[in-house]
């Protein structure tokens, strides 16, 4: 290897460098300070080292990783996005009486992981990373070892993701067979077509069991089943991260492979997309409608939100790729600050799952409560929040290429979104009724997660007012992967 | 070498059909092992030696006797009156138990020495993949993905070890009344 791949892999050096060094520490000294300053340290390197590894961009580092604009815009995304979810870890975990210092070490290995998933232009790493992120995510799911419900969870996700990894290697061995290759780029190319094309059903096959397997990671309609009872069931901290992190990275694969192809409208992949996409859209939104667990509710919606940034995919025009960006960052923003309230009202006997604990929140603890009603603003849509920036952007990319079908059901099922989002800061505006609820256990305030809260809530409203320079800094990296 | 390709496979598919329908973990067990190992053969008529011999070593020898051990040792049936025989309860006389593993991995062992025996020369698939070119890709062109792949094994330890240890004194402990759905 070159010393320019070495400077294009930076940011992953320092990630792994970091979790060698938590896991170290944890041998010699355990202080739960000490492994999460060590591992905000690596992150904040890490998200440091991105400039220095732009600079050697675009480098394809052996076959299977490309470090190029994109990889770097997204690899950025989810390291701000795993700082903030490892600085809600602190407070919460702070509460609990556990050993905490294994957390961290897992959160870096499952950010390493996530990170290079957008890098992936080969089958075996697109593999490999989506396994370490899935593995430490076991973990971090199951990481309150008393709470039955944690663990619950964790075995579903074991189960579900499993196989859908199942899918997703029997996938990429059919196409394998038919056509030769590994590499993202090279398998629905012509020439390959040409030299391989055993058969087109197994072509056909394998494309849609990794459709399959992706969908699952992506949780959209038909494959949304587990998302409510994991995002439940997992630490708020963790839950976080599987909204962000984890989803993310998977979306951000999605893009890679749709900009090295054009997928042509009469194709049936399409057609199978549009379709995944208007379901998720509608079946989110309704589901959604339906809870009263706010992480329930927030799962349900998640599966919207994610039919919505399929449209900016499916568009295909040229800023579909800008608006996709823009509107991950936006939700992530909003998502994380929601998650992060959620983590900071928590109490040491269990979390505030219920929307009847939210009840006069704004009088208990207005801090907390405004920044979670700025995150569901957000998720609605309201202008000078960052959620409207990238809802705009995103009917911009959709009514530009005229997938005005599916421009219409995201008008459509966003204003059912209005209601249960709504219902949330209504109820935290409502008098606590003092007589039928049990007083809520005094909660520590985390300095550190309020920091995280307020940089969050700044952020929406930032985004939400003054997007031009984070459209810019899109434009110059993630869009970099357009083939047009 | 055709022969042997096509009764390994056959064994293969059949072995995994009986394992995946038996009632008795540990039998069905029994037949994975044998399934695993005409993959192995499978592998080696198709030009793979290395990944043949790793089948054996690996997922026949060393996972799947360790699955056999763990069933054995936790003994699931037991106390379960309607979950059929104990595991580890199986009488060696009861020749129906043991006769058709037997019988397909003799099938297995004969195609064996017919191959060594030197009647099978050459593979079906394009070519022979011999240890040393394995190793020469790996750490070329993957060596990201074997890095990778030490990560992924750090982190599953690190989760095992969290979730297997014991409480410590002053720890939280599952207590009762905190029931899952």
């Amino acid at each position: 290897m070159m010393p320019a791949d070495f400077t294009a892999l930076l940011p992953y050096l320092i990630l792994t460098g970091a979790a060698v060094a938590v896991l170290l520490a944890i041998t010699i000294v355990r202080n739960h300070r000490l492994t999460a300053g060590l591992t905000m340290a690596g992150l904040v390197l890490a998200f440091a080292a991105l400039p220095i590894a732009l600079s050697a961009a675009p480098r394809a580092v052996t076959p299977l990783v490309e470090v190029d604009g994109f990889t770097i815009f997204f690899d950025g995304l989810l390291i701000a996005a795993a700082f903030a979810a490892a600085g809600f870890s602190y407070g919460y975990l702070q509460r609990r009486r556990i050993r905490r210092e294994e957390f961290y070490l897992l959160l870096l290995t499952a950010t390493l992981g996530a990170c290079i998933l957008p890098a992936s232009v080969h089958f075996a790493s697109l593999f490999l990373s989506l396994e370490l992120l899935t593995v430490s995510l076991y973990g971090m799911i199951a990481y309150l070892r008393t709470e039955l419900f944690g663990i619950e969870a964790a075995i579903k996700y074991l189960i579900l993701a499993s196989i859908s990894s199942a899918f997703l290697l029997f996938g990429a061995a059919l196409i394998y067979t038919d056509r030769g290759t590994l590499s993202l780029s090279r398998i629905l190319l012509p020439e390959s077509a040409a030299a391989g094309a055993l058969h087109p059903v197994l072509m056909v096959a394998g494309l849609g069991m990794v459709l399959v397997g992706i969908g699952f990671k992506l949780a959209v309609v038909p494959f949304h089943m587990w998302i409510p009872d994991i995002y439940q069931g997992a630490p708020a901290p963790v839950s976080a991260f599987l909204a962000t992190v984890s989803k993310g990275a998977v979306f951000a694969v999605l893009i890679r492979v749709f900009s090295l192809y054009t997928i042509s409208s009469e194709s049936g992949m399409y057609a199978v997309l549009v379709v995944i996409a208007a379901v998720s859209m509608f079946a989110g939104n309704w589901l959604a409608l339906l809870q009263t667990n706010i992480k329930r509710l927030l799962a349900y919606s998640s599966i919207a939100h994610f039919g919505y940034l399929l449209v900016a995919l499916l568009a295909a025009g040229p800023n579909s790729v800008t608006a996709a960006a823009l509107y991950l960052a936006a939700y992530f923003v909003a998502i994380l600050a929601a998650f992060g309230v959620i983590a900071a009202v928590s109490g040491s006997g269990g979390e505030a799952q219920e929307l009847e604990d939210y009840r006069g929140l704004f009088w208990r603890r207005s801090w907390a409560a405004f920044v979670l009603t700025s995150a569901m603003l957000s998720l609605i849509g309201i202008p000078l929040t960052a959620g409207f920036i990238g809802k705009a952007y995103l009917l911009l990319a959709g009514l530009g290429s005229a997938v005005w079908l599916l421009a219409v059901v995201l008008i459509v099922t966003s204003a059912i979104g209005l209601y249960y989002y709504l219902r949330v800061i209504l109820t935290m505006a409502q008098q606590p009724a003092a007589e039928n609820r049990p007083a809520q256990p005094a909660v520590l305030d985390s300095r550190l997660g309020n920091i995280v809260l307020g940089a969050l809530a700044l952020g929406i409203l930032w985004l939400g007012v003054f997007p031009a320079p984070v459209i810019e800094i899109i434009q110059r990296t993630a869009s970099s992967v357009l083939p047009f | 070498m055709n022969v042997v390709f096509y009764i390994s496979g056959a064994t293969a598919v059949l072995t995994t059909a009986i394992a995946i329908t038996r009632r008795n973990a540990a039998h069905a067990l029994l037949y994975l092992v044998v399934s695993l190992l005409s993959v192995a053969l499978v592998f080696f008529t198709l030009g793979a030696p290395f990944a043949a011999a790793l089948e054996v070593i690996i997922y026949a020898g060393a996972i799947m006797v360790l699955f056999i051990f763990v069933i054995m040792m936790l003994n699931p049936s037991a106390g379960n009156p309607a979950g059929g025989e104990r595991a580890g309860d199986a009488p060696l006389r009861d020749w129906r138990l043991w006769i058709g593993p037997t019988i397909l991995s003799a099938i297995l062992g004969l195609e064996l020495i017919y191959i060594f025996a030197g009647n099978a020369a050459g593979s079906t698939g394009a070519g022979e993949v011999v240890p040393e070119q394995v190793g020469v890709v790996l750490l070329g062109p993957y060596v990201l993905g074997v890095e990778l792949a030490s990560i992924l094994l750090l982190a599953a330890l690190v989760s095992a070890s969290h979730l297997g240890r014991r409480a410590l004194p002053g720890e939280e402990e599952i207590t009762e009344g905190k029931g899952g759905s």
